[in-house]
């Protein structure tokens, strides 16, 4: 009986709010009234047949996704091996740091038209986008964490003969990973925007080109049931990274629950 | 002695070594994009030298059209960032402060917060056109996320051994407001407003890129398809400029705002 | 200048250096060691001339009022820093980087074990790194864990223990990489008194059992001369050896009776002195 309530209480708690505002936009749309806002029903049905059993999702929404993916993981993997590099280097440090802020607060979407000229239109010139504007927080954020790791775990690193790859796998990598993580978390919002407007700006086929081309055609319940589409790849992204963050960390939660505590 | 030593010996870098290399690290960037077209590694049509890029911007320094640019993206990140912190910071008080307002919104605001602002670029123009209004939706929308979530965790923060002894004391809900609660989700706002601030430039650039509303984003966009290359990388110099002016602002400002607070912490523990 | 080490009355002073010994008893040989740091305000020397020798399976303490390099010094034989001049030598070999046979005990547990690493874990890298069979890995982390007392935490995460567990699997740590040498950095100073008494009580039991040579700074003179079989005094900076004396207490030491017997509070007495006249800035004949 109690756990029976308990759940009822917590499904409450999660679709209570969700329900009500639906109720709202339906109560809204009922006489079909607005332009500008399609009933839920409606939205519901083109969603359907526009993303789910067209073709648009083989056409646009994977080979989006793919771009975004493979400049996310090229953005990371560059990331985090220039920023070990530089982090360990107390000159390259100093070198560097000027410009990478300066490439950190350049407002990423300002690269479409330089890639535009010089790489050209085209897949490459997307995936170079993602990767350009998502690798500062990244290595930012990586120099950071290594440059901020404990100097005695660093001489224990030392003292027991832990050097090189094995102590940048063992000790370092797993030591910056708080700061790493939360550029990564950064970078995913960045890669979705630029994937987005990349597709707004130039190319003809993409999520964003096809949600532009709704929009110009005035196809209202497609338009919304792209940006619905948007969404559900935001959160999407949003929930993986939780997840992936939740089970890397894990020992830094906990860590931090305990000195919390004290 | 022994504490002294305790840490790394000093390496006996002097304090103006690090800004000196900083320096070098700028020089050394600007002069291999100086050589690069003049090498005839990259097309000079497409990446001009430096010293024409960085000429073109001190030109662009006399030119009214160029301020006015700057003006109207500027207007927009301000009238975008305010209206989202007191927004969000109303909301975030309001939600934060009742348990069962906190638990009944959580999953909506889950939801709501990781959807990319420029998802609802094509309703903006639907809806606005190519004026501020569409850069104002989608900076407000970023932005209202970004200061909402520190608020909440901030009053999260609230030590309620102090709030149960402001309420023992007899203070109103606005006292507790006023004297326990706020000075604890300072600093957490201070954090969201430094993060909304990048959020916000970003958007703004965005708005002038895609949708065309008025400021340097437009200005660059013009200035590609008019060919003007080493104008479009001058303004597109003056809003990364720009970008380290706002971070280095909003680091300032935060730092203000949080010694403060800890010196007024520091004298009331005293 | 050359001191007896067969001396170990407390009343004579051996003079500026400490004990040495013949080539084949020493296993670590300290020779005139002198530290020197660059400073802004120009170069500071933290050590001025060591000179002793610890020989194989001896559990020597090291003490010396606060300031006195006791641990540069020990930085300096674990290869974790360089010196300015003079040598250190591990089985006839000069020290130039952190060498294979020495595990280092910090006093800093909470950081130097690896938070995100569960315990066993923790005390399993440092053999996984040198390549031990994982067998065997498996073999030495559960001796070692069950010697220091925690072979029920393998999976717990450090931080999850209390300090003095958290130093224990430390040790367990340094115990499993099956060391010659065993350097402690003050191993104990951030425990409460009761931990830290079972500490030194298992440090003399571990010592026994596995036969290991171990030097242990402190700057608790009650603790110098309960663990050690011989106690090396330091003056204070630029350091040279104040004093060093052998600690003449039955092999089988207990926290009640070692601790009131009054030969312990002789030697105790001793030591005390000694560090109250460096604290002065007296100094032993020719430093």
């Amino acid at each position: 009986m109690s756990i029976a309530r308990r759940l009822l209480s917590t499904a409450l708690a999660l679709f209570a709010l969700p329900v009500l505002l639906l109720a709202v936009w339906w109560g809204y749309t009922l006489g079909g009234s607005s332009f500008f806002v399609p009933e839920p029903v409606q939205l519901a049905d083109t969603f359907v047949n526009t993303w789910i059993t067209g073709e648009r999702l083989t056409e646009d929404v994977l080979p989006s996704l793919q771009r975004l993916v493979l400049g996310l993981f090229l953005a990371i993997v560059l990331g985090v091996l220039l920023g070990l590099l530089v982090g360990l280097n107390k000159t390259a440090r100093s070198l560097t740091e000027p410009v990478f802020e300066f490439f950190r607060a350049l407002p990423p979407p300002v690269l479409i038209p330089v890639l535009m000229l010089t790489i050209g239109v085209g897949t490459e010139m997307q995936v170079a986008v993602i990767v350009s504007g998502c690798l500062w927080p990244v290595l930012l954020n990586t120099i950071e964490g290594v440059r901020g790791v404990d100097p005695v775990q660093s001489e224990t690193s030392r003292a027991y003969g832990i050097t090189g790859f094995s102590r940048i796998r063992h000790q370092l990598l797993p030591g910056a990973a708080p700061p790493i993580m939360a550029g990564v978390r950064q970078t995913l919002s960045i890669g979705l925007i630029l994937m987005v407007i990349s597709e707004m700006f130039a190319t003809s086929s993409g999520l964003g080109f096809t949600i532009v081309q709704f929009q110009r055609s005035f196809a209202i319940p497609e338009m919304w049931s792209g940006i619905v589409v948007l969404g559900m790849i935001g959160v999407a992204l949003s929930f993986i990274f939780q997840f992936v963050e939740r089970r890397v960390l894990r020992w830094y939660h906990g860590l931090k629950e305990v000195e919390n505590a004290a | 002695m022994t504490r002294g030593s305790r840490g790394r010996p000093r390496s006996g870098d002097p304090a103006w070594r690090a800004p000196l290399l900083g320096l070098a690290g700028i020089a050394g960037s600007l002069l291999i994009w100086e050589l690069l077209p003049r090498a005839g590694v990259i097309d000079g049509r497409y990446l001009p030298p430096a010293s024409e890029v960085i000429a073109a911007a001190i030109g662009n320094l006399g030119s009214s059209i160029f301020w006015s640019d700057v003006y109207d993206t500027m207007l927009a990140w301000a009238v975008g960032l305010s209206l989202a912190a007191l927004t969000a910071t109303a909301t975030g008080l309001l939600v934060g402060m009742s348990p069962f307002l906190r638990r009944y919104t959580h999953s909506t605001i889950e939801f709501l917060r990781p959807i990319p602002s420029v998802a609802l670029i094509p309703l903006a123009v639907l809806l606005f056109g190519i004026g501020i209004e569409s850069a104002l939706m989608l900076i407000i929308y970023a932005c209202f996320w970004q200061v909402l979530i520190q608020v909440l965790y901030g009053v999260a923060d609230v030590d309620t051994v102090a709030m149960n002894t402001a309420r023992s004391y007899g203070f109103s809900p606005l006292q507790r407001v006023r004297d326990v609660v706020l000075p604890t989700v300072l600093p957490y706002f201070m954090t969201g407003i430094r993060l909304a601030a990048a959020v916000a430039l970003i958007l703004a650039i965005t708005a002038g890129l895609v949708i065309g509303s008025p400021g340097l984003g437009s200005a660059i966009s013009r200035a590609q398809q008019g060919g003007a290359i080493t104008g479009m990388y001058a303004l597109i110099l003056a809003t990364g400029i720009l970008g380290v002016l706002i971070n280095l602002a909003a680091r300032w400002v935060e730092r203000r705002a949080l010694s403060w607070h800890t010196s007024v912490r520091a004298e009331l523990a005293a | 200048m050359q001191p007896d080490p067969e001396d170990a009355s407390p009343a004579a002073t051996s003079g500026p250096a400490g004990a040495t010994l013949p080539d084949e008893e020493a296993l670590l040989r300290v020779r005139g060691l002198q530290k020197i740091y660059p400073a802004d305000a120009g170069p500071v020397e933290a050590i001025r001339d060591l000179t002793f020798d610890l020989g194989r399976g001896e559990l020597t303490c090291l003490v010396g009022p606060s300031g006195s390099g006791k641990t540069t010094l020990l930085k300096c034989i674990a290869g974790l820093m360089s010196t300015s001049d003079g040598d250190v030598a591990l089985g006839g070999k000069t020290i130039t980087g952190p060498p294979k046979n020495m595990a280092v005990v910090f006093q800093e547990y909470g950081r130097s074990l690896f938070p995100w690493l569960r315990v066993g874990a923790n005390v399993e890298l440092p053999l996984k790194n040198a390549g031990t069979p994982r067998a065997r890995r498996k073999e030495l982390v559960d001796e070692a864990l069950e010697a220091v007392g925690l072979e029920h935490v393998h999976k717990s995460y450090p931080w999850q223990l209390s300090g003095g567990m958290q130093q224990r699997v430390a040790i367990a740590r340094a115990i499993a990489y099956q060391p010659e040498v065993l350097l402690m950095d003050e191993p104990f100073a951030a425990v409460d008194a009761q931990t830290r008494a079972d500490l030194e009580d298992l440090i003399r039991s571990v010592w026994k059992k596995l036969g290991v040579t171990i030097l242990f700074v402190t700057h608790d003179i009650d603790e110098s001369v309960y663990l050690g079989q011989r106690v090396i005094m330091l003056s204070s900076s630029p350091t040279v050896i104040q004093d060093d004396i052998a600690i003449d207490l039955p092999a089988e030491r207990t926290q009640l009776e070692t601790r009131s017997d009054p030969r312990f509070t002789e030697l105790r007495h001793h030591v005390y002195e000694q560090i109250q006249q460096a604290k002065q800035g007296f100094r032993p004949r020719g430093a």
